[in-house]
């Protein structure tokens, strides 16, 4: 399981929460282990209420691990740092500011020592990479929730961090935008060298955007699987489903999933 | 052929068809008056109200009402706003705030405020400070309970991308969960501003020896319609204002949320 030189390590990580309610434990993560390499991309598959999100929350520092660590090039998160963004399925923008300032945002709490202009600069330069050049004074609502997931991505990558977080990051744009902006999305992180871990839903999401895929068992989440998306880059040059690999590598995700998914019934059950 | 009234689709189309409507009314109100179809004593003309309103500025006495009455209420409503913005905040922000003070802060805001005039003139007398109080008691719950509502309904996912890029606990507040409540402070101050309207005449006609509601209270008394009524012109005047300008500043502070409503 172990990569040479990974950028972030997961060692055992679990996390059992607390309800509130009758103070019972409800385990969501149980003992993750998972190496990622310096600009690899790695999506993370599996069932609803895996505990998928839960991993991303203990990587970006948000969500203590109950047992287990992850280190970031080497040094173990206890807090979310600039070297870590996110980027959300319900965008997380604020409404009441506007496409430059939410992507400012992104800058506006970190010690970065730069001056005014260079800040600027960045924020020109972010709004240029997701393509929204003339909408810095939209307000959101204004905008198309791919356009506003573009805000979203424009703002995690303005701090310049060295991994990207993306939690279901096109799970709310439609079908027509979703594919355009997985291009985007492979464009953007081959171009700025980011370490990614993508959560989504979707087989086909994941294997055209990964170099690896892990799938999740339901909860409490533990890796099923690794497994290598041999497909050649980038991706968006040519229709993948044409390719040889694409169909039983889809099958065979699918079938995992499907036994995790009726796993999960039966614990319910 | 649809029975419906269509409106027409041009703004100045709009407004003159309003300014037709009221000119209507008016008129009809005029005839039916002067043919006293109904007792004069109660119901004036609309031009025996509009002299009754003119003299009433020409000899002082409703300016000076008008006057009162807007200090006093100005008074009231910004001891409400610097109390009950603060409380409200601090209420919807922290639990243990909101346990210790929200039985107090419920049973004073579904209490009518009529019943607690007595009391205040018992311990104020008829004074100044019984009208006060009571404008500031009206208005303070209502902004209490708005600005309640803002820190508790803030979207946990803003809070979350507060934390990723770095927002301190004081920043998230500032950056985030402040910018979220500012229009539940403003309607907060909206409803604040018709309860107080609300007290401001309560106190004046039961207890006061000032201001519009006292107008009211001694024209009834004198069978003097025509000034009760313009009186009440003045009331509307006022609680119509105050409310259409909270109304643009709703706008002015939080447009996605009408936005989002049209769409």
């Amino acid at each position: 399981m172990g990569i040479e030189d990974a950028y972030i390590t997961a060692r055992g990580v679990s996390v059992t929460y607390r309800r509130q309610r009758d103070g019972s434990e409800l385990p969501a993560l149980a003992g993750v282990d998972l190496d990622v390499a310096r600009g690899e991309f790695v999506a993370i598959v599996g069932p609803s209420g895996c505990g998928k999100t839960t991993f991303l929350n203990v990587v970006a520092g948000l969500v203590p691990a109950s047992s287990g660590s992850v280190r970031v090039d080497g040094v173990e998160v206890t807090a979310p740092g600039p070297d870590r963004a996110m980027v959300f399925q319900d965008y997380a923008l604020m409404p009441w500011r506007t496409v430059e300032a939410n992507v400012r945002f992104g800058l506006e709490f970190q010690r970065h020592g730069l001056s005014r202009d260079e800040i600027d600069a960045r924020i020109r330069e972010a709004i240029e990479l997701v393509s929204l050049t003339g909408f810095e004074r939209a307000f959101p609502y204004e905008l198309s929730g791919g356009m506003r997931q573009r805000v979203g991505i424009a703002r995690a990558l303005v701090g310049r961090p060295r991994v990207l977080l993306a939690d279901e990051p096109l799970g709310a744009v439609d079908a027509m935008t979703r594919e355009a902006m997985q291009g985007d999305l492979e464009r953007i992180v081959a171009a700025t060298g980011l370490t990614t871990i993508l959560i989504t839903h979707s087989i086909d999401e994941a294997i055209a955007l990964a170099d690896r895929l892990v799938i999740v068992s339901h909860r409490p989440g533990q890796v099923r699987e690794i497994i290598d998306v041999p497909l050649p880059r980038p991706r968006f040059d040519y229709d993948i489903k044409a390719h040889p690999e694409y169909a039983p590598l889809r099958e065979h995700v699918w079938d995992l999933l499907k036994g995790e998914a009726l796993g999960a019934k039966e614990v319910e059950a | 052929m649809s029975g419906r009234l269509r409106l027409p689709d041009s703004r100045w189309a709009r407004i003159a068809l309003s300014v037709v409507n009221v000119v209507v009314f008016l008129t009809i109100w005029e005839i039916v008056a002067k043919e006293e179809v109904i007792n004069p004593l109660f119901f004036p003309a609309p031009s025996d109200t509009w002299d009754a309103l003119r003299e009433g500025f020409a000899d002082g006495t409703l300016t000076d009402a008008l006057l009162w009455s807007l200090r006093c209420f100005a008074i009231g409503m910004v001891a409400a706003a610097v109390v009950g913005i603060p409380v409200g905040l601090l209420m919807g922000s922290s639990p243990a705030a909101y346990t210790l003070l929200s039985p107090y802060v419920w049973a004073m805001a579904s209490l009518p405020r009529v019943a607690i005039t007595p009391l205040l003139v018992l311990i104020f007398g008829f004074s100044q400070m019984a009208e006060l109080v009571l404008i500031f008691l009206s208005a303070l719950f209502p902004i209490v309970i708005n600005c309640m509502a803002g820190p508790k309904t803030v979207d946990p996912s803003l809070l979350r991308a507060g934390r990723v890029f770095g927002a301190s606990r004081l920043a998230l507040y500032a950056k985030v969960v402040f910018p979220f409540t500012l229009p539940f402070i403003v309607s907060g101050l909206n409803q604040g501003l018709t309860r107080g309207l609300v007290g401001m005449v309560i106190a004046e006609i039961f207890g006061g020896n000032d201001g519009l509601g006292y107008v009211i209270q001694r024209a009834g008394e004198t069978f003097e319609a025509p000034t009760l009524y313009a009186a009440l012109f003045l009331l509307v005047a006022i609680s119509l204002s105050l409310v259409q300008l909270l109304r643009w500043l709703e706008v002015r502070v939080a447009p996605w949320r009408n936005q989002s409503a049209r769409a």
